[in-house]
């Protein structure tokens, strides 16, 4: 029926995983259609807040099993990892609201906000489908556009994780914490992740685009993956550029040559996988029709699509910079998924920024360390330097393992050793390498590529009010001491930047980080849509395609989220060093 | 017998790395529970986060809150009575509350790492 590998005799369970953006709900709707056409019962589960699998088969599906009446043995679920996560903070908080204080009974929502909650409540409503239950039992194929990730899979594995809270329903918790409000027990959990981990019945699909960033960061999950057996993995680049597509459009052979550059070196780890690739089409998918063609190769190119479209004029990220450098000194964090271009677009601020003759510090967390070596001690008024993410992460596991670590049995050393490989300790190692420097942006400018979710800075400032309190008590004439929580809030000091890019699924997950941020009291100051090819002239048909499907994207960040924005196009070549970055922001053309 | 309450601050992680940075107190006290407990002394704790209605449901501890609010919590109750806010006990001090006597040749509890 198809020679894609990841189709070739699919075993029970389908996982698509990769970052938000690649294709992985379209994937894992294609995939299901392609089984029912084949006659297989495929139950499809999606827990894409953006995925609107109800609207691509025009029905209404929610949290039950619907029969999809246009495709025969096809059914599918919508699970929302957000309202389960709200459901169970209201089963623990609501019997007390009311009761206890406000402030308490707000502090507790808090604990329960973190990213751990949502993925833990999101996995438990997994559970039932992946034991073989009453729910599951007419399907052959139950498909999933989601995947668990290595952090809860191995807290779920872990004995210490169990030991107290559910068995007896309390003791001390990590950020497994959240189970102990859920009802199954934990033989469900235990053969949830049994399920998961046997290759007969599992089959994980890695989505990736042909980036460099999104391949390394599929390489991360590939291994963290294996290593808790979910070892039967394949490997699906999505959303090639064609070869075809390339005649007569220089940004059209840019995009080609670098994808074919990022696959040409693709990490070690991956080019072992069976993998697949799948070129880009020339329509939305959106639709029996559309999708049903996803999974088909070599298909014309449409001769009805358009082959010219002109620039538009958007706000630049030029005259963003003009306001920014007004102030004469700040702190100026830009915040985003990974592969947004955050640490370029960093770059090009401060480099613009000590162009005009202003002290700034850049501080980048980039992986890649290219940027900052490229540019270090290249211009006057620019202090550039870097914090590893992994290095400043592994010297606050040393810390806290051997400080508070030191007095644990094997089992609650598991634990802890677990609890620290939380993506909110790597936040939190980071954003205290970043808060040595946050203190100079009152005398100068100082850029980070980075910032705290409010949910850390929440967490962070309960100790920051306790200390308060504690000061005040020991020496009431200190009135003046800051948090960096005040810092971040007051607008005179701080602008946040909001990056995206002009793609449905980026755009809410930067609306989820704003909303985030509101609720520490934070109001980010502008959003910046990056990589833009409506806002560049364009020939190739595909290229015409995608400009036009980003004006929807782009409206909706302009009227709805942002109070300000600037769009930045996508760029011929990677903007390395001064001069490219000092264009970066000129060239929204 | 004698029946220790405690009632911990809300968090998210025993260990704290998921959020504010939890003393090394914490850590000590532990194991200073796990070290009375096995002196069969009725000890307990519920953490703000996970267990709300116990502090809902005793008038103590929920007039404690009204009035201190949860940055004042840890609160240790021995028979339902205030014995301690705002830090964690010393060995020594569960010991004196429990009647039990405190052994020598057992290690000391190692609070006070920087943080006191």
């Amino acid at each position: 029926m198809t020679k894609l590998k990841f189709l070739n005799q699919p075993p029970r369970f389908l996982f698509f995983t990769g970052k938000g953006g690649v294709g992985k709900t379209s994937l894992a709707c294609a995939t299901a259609i392609t089984l029912a056409d084949a006659d297989q019962r495929v139950l499809l589960v999606s827990t894409d807040p953006a995925s609107n699998v109800g609207q691509v088969f025009g029905i209404t599906i929610g949290n039950q099993v619907t029969a999809i009446t246009s495709v025969p043995h096809l059914a599918a679920l919508e699970i929302d990892p957000q309202a389960a996560a709200q459901a169970y903070r209201d089963r623990i908080v609501g019997p007390v609201r009311g009761v206890l204080p406000d402030t308490v009974v707000k502090g507790i929502e808090e604990q329960l906000s973190g990213a751990c909650t949502t993925e833990i409540a999101a996995f438990d409503e997994f559970t039932a489908l992946l034991t073989d239950s009453v729910l599951t039992a007419d399907y052959d194929h139950i498909i999933f556009d989601t995947a668990p990730t290595g952090h809860t899979i191995r807290l779920l594995q872990l004995p210490g994780a169990w030991s107290d809270f559910l068995a007896e329903g309390k003791g001390d918790a990590s950020c497994l914490g959240p189970l102990a409000g859920l009802e199954k027990q934990r033989a469900q959990y235990k053969a949830a992740v049994d399920a998961l981990a046997d290759s007969q019945r599992t089959r994980l699909v890695l989505v990736a685009r042909a980036q460099q960033a999104t391949l390394r960061e599929v390489a991360r999950t590939h291994e963290e993956l294996a290593a808790i057996g979910l070892t039967k993995q394949f490997l699906v680049i999505n959303g090639l550029f064609p070869q075809a597509e390339t005649a007569q459009d220089p940004l059209a052979t840019a995009i080609f040559q670098r994808e074919q550059n990022a696959l040409a070196a693709i990490p070690e780890a991956l080019s072992q996988l069976p993998c697949d690739h799948i070129v880009l089409k020339p329509f939305n998918l959106v639709g029996l029709t559309a999708l049903r063609k996803l999974l088909v190769d070599d298909l014309p190119v449409d001769g009805e699509n358009k082959s010219n479209h002109h620039a538009i004029q958007f706000p630049s990220l030029s005259s963003l910079t003009d306001e920014i450098a007004k102030d004469g000194c700040g702190l100026i964090m830009l915040m985003g998924k990974g592969g947004v271009g955050k640490t370029t677009l960093a770059a090009a601020i401060a480099v613009n920024l000590a162009h005009r003759g202003l002290p700034v510090h850049l501080t980048t967390s980039d992986p890649a360390a290219h940027l900052s070596e490229t540019l270090s001690g290249t211009m006057d008024n620019l202090l550039v330097d870097r914090i590893d993410p992994h290095v400043e992460t592994e010297r606050y596991r040393q810390h806290v393992l051997e400080t508070k670590g030191s007095h644990l049995d094997a089992q609650g050393r598991a634990l802890l050793e677990e609890d620290l490989r939380s993506p909110c300790t790597e936040e939190i190692a980071v954003f205290q390498a970043f808060s040595r420097i946050i203190r100079e942006a009152g005398k100068k400018f100082v850029v980070m590529d980075t910032a705290p979710t409010g949910h850390t800075l929440l967490l962070l400032d309960a100790t920051g009010a306790y200390h308060r309190e504690v000061i005040k008590q020991m020496d009431p004439s200190i009135v003046h001491y800051s948090t960096p929580m005040m810092q971040l809030q007051n607008p005179k000091q701080t602008k946040i930047l909001l990056v995206t890019l002009a793609e449905t699924t980026p755009v809410l997950e930067a609306a989820n980080l704003q909303a985030d941020l509101r609720r520490a009291g934070i109001e980010p100051w502008a959003w910046i849509i990056n990589n833009s090819v409506a806002a560049r002239t364009v020939h190739s048909p595909l290229l015409c395609q995608r400009a036009s499907n980003e004006l929807a994207d782009i409206k909706t960040v302009s009227t709805i989220h942002a109070k300000r924005y600037a769009v930045v196009p996508l760029l011929q070549e990677e903007p390395i060093g001064v001069h490219r970055l000092l264009n970066l922001l000129r060239s929204s053309q | 017998m004698t029946t220790i309450q405690v009632f911990d601050p809300a968090s998210c992680c025993s260990s704290g790395v998921c959020g504010s940075d939890v003393d090394q107190e914490l850590v000590g006290f532990s194991a200073d529970v796990d070290w009375v407990k096995q002196r069969d002394v009725a000890i307990e704790r519920f953490n703000l986060a996970q267990q709300p209605m116990a502090f809902a449901d005793n008038s103590t501890v929920k007039a404690f809150l009204e009035r201190s609010g949860a940055e004042a919590l840890p609160l240790i109750l021995v028979d339902g009575e205030v014995a301690l806010a705002g830090r964690y006990p010393q060995r020594s001090e569960l010991a004196r509350w429990a009647g039990i006597p405190l052994q020598e040749e057992v290690e000391e509890s190692s609070c006070c790492g920087g943080c006191c």
